[in-house]
């Protein structure tokens, strides 16, 4: 028998908030900040739409030389790390037996874009450090460096769904019995606006339509949605096993019964009922769940035309249509690699709490025979839930959590 | 360029690399290394004196000197030279 896995410690943040506790107020208010981008290298002759992390409060004894040399996604994974070690008591464990994954590719092109574009015909004088940060795995030196981790770290990249590859990564390594505690981080994605041109050009991030009244921009499964709309966020999620969470006295959030990845063999952004359909029952197989059992589903829900249709398809052929649902990205926008893993401290939020965010602009749903969680948050004690993330490249992940 | 001017804008981007050094009182015979500079952090000081200096050394030669005073004598004659 397997060991029972667990959450015992998290940390996030996004535009609506650092910590869980100001993220999990906001989300339960149903805040959103969505508006024109400001970040530098953000905008070139555009306007896109976007939520944006505004201030980051660090932990007091963070060196300013540390910050200094950070770039934004390593200041978040800082944060957000920082948050999770402190409460799941990671400095009682084994440095040697903490292993760390880093959920997300090519995550910092803004900041390259900016030192391109700074050291443009002047290339002599490109900063030393150029060379560390420009590649992903750098987030790793700077986060084992700063904890003192001394397991394992790597980089894994499943487009948007790293951020629960990361988990799943995580599981695994801690099931392998390479490490006894595994973080698992979805690492900011901080987008230049090439690659938001880029998105825009592919259809995949939404237009401009709403450009007078960006709160309305971000609508997943509305009739009105055209794409999904950025947003920056950071998670971490601390997993280990049920008996090394005991040795410390630490009340796990949840369990994590299961899990399921499938490939569509495409290399294309279109999803795929099929590759949806068996990463889902891939993951309720392995928990041993049948559909009905299911009580909440934190779904991908971007905001894209045929991805929200076809995930309510896959969802309908599983047999989940009386679960709950929301769209967490409603709130905060899409975070890209760190999607996967904040929606899920969303939904463990959501189940410590006993209550269902909102799901903003969802007017006019494309499928009203689904149970949404609409213009309001509800009371529902959440007992087993499923967080699904598909990406890019026909990658299809699906997590099952039990309350505990 | 005067070796105090050299002195002055090594102190400048000293403390830009290092935050930390507000309270410090630069003299010449200061060492980066002593005043908690890693080799990344040197690396970077030095490219910031160079970007003001629009002066490009190899990164070998600045390997010999051993104190700021002896960094600011190294870039005046890069300077003569030039």
């Amino acid at each position: 028998m397997p060991p029972e896995l667990v959450v015992t410690g998290m940390g996030v943040i996004s535009a609506i908030g650092q910590g869980k506790a100001e993220f999990s107020s906001a989300m339960l208010d149903g805040k959103a900040a969505f508006n024109v981008m400001r970040r530098p290298g953000r905008q070139r002759d555009s306007a896109y739409i976007g939520a944006e992390i505004r201030e980051m409060a660090f932990p007091p004894g963070i060196a300013s030389q540390t910050l200094r040399a950070a770039s934004l996604s390593s200041q978040a994974a800082l944060v957000v790390l920082q948050e999770a070690w402190v409460e799941a008591r990671l400095s009682d464990v084994d440095p040697s037996r903490i292993g760390l994954v880093v959920g997300g590719s090519n995550i910092q092109q803004r900041e390259l874009t900016q030192i391109h574009d700074g050291y443009r015909g002047r290339s002599a004088f490109l900063r030393p450090t150029y060379a560390l940060s420009f590649m992903d795995s750098d987030l790793c030196g700077f986060c084992t460096a700063q904890f003192g981790i001394r397991g394992s770290a790597y980089t894994v990249g499943g487009a948007s769904a790293s951020g629960q590859l990361a988990i799943i990564q995580a599981a695994q390594a801690v099931l392998a019995d390479q490490v006894d505690v595994c973080v698992a981080l979805g690492a900011l994605m901080d987008l230049s606006y090439w690659e938001c041109q880029g998105l825009r050009a592919l259809g995949a991030m939404g237009s401009d339509r709403y450009a007078d009244d960006p709160a309305l921009a971000c609508r997943p499964f509305d009739c009105d949605h055209d794409g999904f709309i950025f947003g920056e966020s950071c998670g971490a999620v601390v997993i280990e096993s049920s008996e090394s969470s005991r040795r410390r006295g630490i009340k796990p959030y949840a369990a994590l019964r299961g899990w399921g990845v499938a490939m569509d063999g495409n290399r294309n952004p279109e999803p795929s009922l099929v590759g949806e359909t068996r990463a889902i029952q891939s993951a309720l197989g392995a928990a041993l769940l049948p559909p009905a059992q299911i009580d909440y589903v934190n779904p991908h829900g971007t905001g894209s035309i045929v991805g929200d249709e076809t995930e309510l398809k896959a969802l309908g052929a599983c047999g989940l249509t009386d679960a709950y649902l929301n769209a967490t990205k409603s709130l905060i926008g899409h975070g890209l690699s760190a999607a996967g893993t904040v929606e899920v401290i969303a939904t463990l939020l959501q189940m410590q709490a006993g209550q269902l965010h909102p799901t903003r602009n969802l007017e006019n749903p494309v499928d009203s025979t689904f149970n949404w969680v609409r213009n309001k948050s509800i009371d529902h004690p959440i007992e087993n839930a499923l967080t699904l993330s598909m990406g890019f490249g026909g990658i299809n992940t699906a997590l099952c959590w039990r309350r505990m | 360029m005067t070796k105090m001017e050299l002195l002055d804008l090594i102190e400048r981007h000293t403390r830009e690399i290092l935050p930390g050094l507000d309270a410090h009182q630069f003299v010449a015979s200061d060492r980066l290394v002593d005043l908690g500079a890693n080799s990344v952090d040197r690396a970077e000081i030095a490219m910031l004196v160079q970007e003001s200096l629009g002066l490009s050394v190899s990164r070998v030669e600045l390997f010999k000197p051993k104190n700021i005073g002896e960094l600011a004598d190294f870039f005046l004659e890069k300077l003569d030279a030039a």
